[in-house]
């Protein structure tokens, strides 16, 4: 469809003028405006990351100690450096979402931090020290990212190999070698010492296949089709891909055990597919092809069932008991609990009972020191995090853009109402990081590639169209 | 530490956090950043776009002005080149936007410098491209097509002055 747009036309005649291509427009108009507001609020942000460390080591140790605030001033200065580096290749990007993921990152570092003091790490094998070296490696791809990739639209033409990179990513934890068995999912990879977890990579690159497979298909899967019960349903070709990634995400939830990843990549595609398309007969669809093999995991899978049991029944004491049990659900619930309206305060609570309190239960553990008024600051900034990515999308020029930028955000909205739904008890408990806060370097690192991206996207919302004719009566 | 001093303190750090919350609110408030599509009045005004004003002796001098200019043997080039694009018919027929530089992109995506939703129109419909001062109006494949003066264009065509540009239900004529 773009392919006309692009023809290079021979000139009629050859005798000098300006060249057809678009000369490069230079714009005057006070560019840095929106990169001194992001100076201001990233100061704030780096203070709200390290008044939090400072107040675990007062909290915690009852004496400020040094040793963590002077490593975590290592990514605190690249965040800096990012932000100098926006000024000269990204000067209009959103001001918004650095400084709400560095905010988060800072809160995380200093949580982990705090589990660290209770459990007693120290050195190398401190999860905070890992982490704040994470973050400090993400942000150095994060600007490698935004350097790099100048224009968007390039990565549309990569879209196939995205999809296989991706797929091959979400197959690695089962390939014997490499693969590594965790405590219930099989999601990480071990090459060496160095392990991760390929899918939090693999959802950015099952977004931008999505994005540039939906700019193309989406007018045969919008526009074709019979009309039933006002609901316009697809032809039986056009369901190919959904069934395609439908199989893709059951076979996650079978052979990796892992219905979290499965739900996130699933309802990824069906947001993006209602977004190119805007028909809401295949969210039904899709919603229903959920339903029917989520029921059926319950039915085949014994480890499925037993989420479902945890999560319905978790206060039995039977089920509390047992091998796999509840008891890690209910213990974070007791120390939200116990957290109340203003919390424990930092370093003051006892959220090291949890199992896997620095990764999985990180919001738990935030939640019995900060309180009820300290969670809900945090779910406003993933709030404004992922409206500020709907925001670009709509801004977007161009379609691709637009769907990668819904898509990217809403993956981080998606996983951030996985997490904390399951930790709350609201839905089944399935095994997600939380962006940004949890422990793990896969998850920190994808992340803010999503920032970086999300910042090129919004850079190049510029040229703006100069009138619009809309027709009365058309749609 | 007293007791006292980490409850002030740890009250302090929630006040800390929502302060930036509610920084990154009231920024977002008067953030600019966004859709500046600029709807026009529905009928018959006339606006330019953008608002630069129009050079006066322009359409005041055309013989002058074709004896300066160099010399093209095209009967209707003759004069300056057209400055405005003028909507004769169609939803938003009066509306007049003033040419940019040096291509004017038509279509129904939003990336285009004239939005045109009908219909009729196609995403990356046509485009009107200036050529050694003379505007020029190429179909980018739409499936609708695009017609001056009732003849389908199939190559980049000169525009001259005062001829129709049809495109879906909206016509225009390129005007000095």
């Amino acid at each position: 469809m773009t392919a006309p747009h692009t023809t290079a036309i021979g000139r009629p005649d050859a005798g000098g003028g300006a060249p057809i291509t678009t000369t490069i427009r230079i714009r005057l108009r006070t560019p840095a405006r929106l990169r001194n507001l992001e100076l201001l609020l990233l100061l704030v942000a780096l203070g709200v990351g390290a008044s939090a460390i400072a107040l675990v080591d007062l909290g915690a140790l009852g004496e400020l100690d040094g040793a963590m605030l002077t490593l975590a001033a290592l990514p605190a200065g690249l965040v800096l450096v990012l932000h100098v580096v926006e000024r000269v290749v990204a000067p209009e990007g959103d001001p918004f979402v650095v400084p709400i993921a560095t905010a988060l990152t800072g809160l995380g570092i200093a949580m982990i931090h705090r589990l660290d003091i209770a459990e007693g790490y120290e050195g190398w094998s401190a999860y905070a020290v890992r982490q704040a070296v994470w973050a400090t490696i993400a942000i150095v791809l994060a600007i490698t990212g935004l350097v790099l990739v100048r224009n968007h639209r390039v990565l549309q033409r990569y879209r196939y190999i995205a999809m296989f990179l991706g797929i091959l990513l979400l197959l690695l934890p089962v390939v014997p070698v490499i693969g590594e068995t965790g405590a219930n999912a099989d999601v990480w990879v071990r090459i060496g010492f160095f392990s991760f977890q390929p899918g939090e990579f693999a959802k950015i690159l099952l977004a931008v296949f999505f994005a540039g497979y939906l700019v193309t298909a989406r007018d045969s899967l919008s526009m074709v089709g019979r009309s039933f019960l006002g609901l316009r349903l697809p032809r039986a070709r056009d369901l190919g891909p959904i069934l395609v990634v439908w199989v893709l995400s059951m076979g996650v939830i079978v052979i990796q055990k892992d219905l979290g990843t499965a739900l996130l990549y699933f309802g990824l595609f069906l947001v993006m597919l209602y977004v190119a398309t805007g028909r809401g007969s295949w969210i039904l669809i899709g919603l229903a092809l959920f339903a029917a093999g989520g029921w059926l995991a319950t039915r085949m899978l014994p480890y499925v069932q037993g989420r479902f049991a945890n999560w319905l029944d978790a206060f039995n004491p039977e089920i509390y008991d047992r091998e796999g049990g509840s008891y890690q659900l209910v213990q974070g619930i007791f120390g939200l609990a116990d957290g109340g309206l203003i919390g424990t305060g930092l370093g003051q609570g006892r959220p090291d009972i949890v199992p896997l309190a620095e990764s999985d239960y990180i919001i738990a553990s935030l939640g019995e020191e900060l309180g009820l008024i300290g969670l809900f600051a945090i779910l406003s900034l993933y709030l404004i995090f992922v409206a500020r990515g709907f925001r670009i999308g709509v801004a977007g020029q161009d379609d691709f853009g637009r769907l990668l930028a819904v898509g990217l955000s809403f993956v981080v909205g998606l996983q951030v109402f996985i997490v904390i739904g399951g930790v709350t008890r609201i839905i089944p408990l399935t095994g997600l990081t939380t962006p940004f806060l949890a422990a793990g370097g896969s998850s920190l690192v994808a992340n803010w590639i999503i920032v970086a991206l999300l910042l090129r996207l919004s850079d190049a919302v510029r040229q703006q169209p100069h009138a619009v004719v809309e027709s009365g009566g058309a749609a | 530490m007293s007791e006292l001093t980490l409850l002030v303190l740890r009250l302090g750090f929630l006040i800390l956090m929502w302060a930036f919350v509610f920084m990154v609110v009231y920024a977002l408030r008067s953030d600019l950043f966004g859709t500046r599509v600029r709807k026009l009045p529905q009928q018959g005004t006339t606006e330019t776009f953008p608002s630069t004003p129009l050079p006066a002796p322009a359409a005041a001098a055309p013989p002058l002005a074709s004896v300066t200019e160099p010399v093209r043997a095209q009967p209707h080039a003759s004069g300056t080149t057209p400055r405005r694009l003028v909507i004769t018919s169609g939803p938003k027929e009066g509306m007049e936007i003033e040419l940019p530089a040096e291509q004017l992109t038509i279509g129904r995506s939003s990336e285009s410098g004239l939005v045109i939703r009908d219909d009729y129109t196609s995403t990356h419909h046509a485009r009107l491209m200036l050529w050694n001062d003379e505007w020029v109006i190429q179909d980018l494949d739409s499936t609708n097509g695009t017609f001056l003066d009732g003849t389908r264009v199939t190559l980049p065509t000169p525009v001259p002055v005062g001829s129709t540009v049809t495109i879906g239900t909206t016509s225009f004529e390129l005007r000095r």
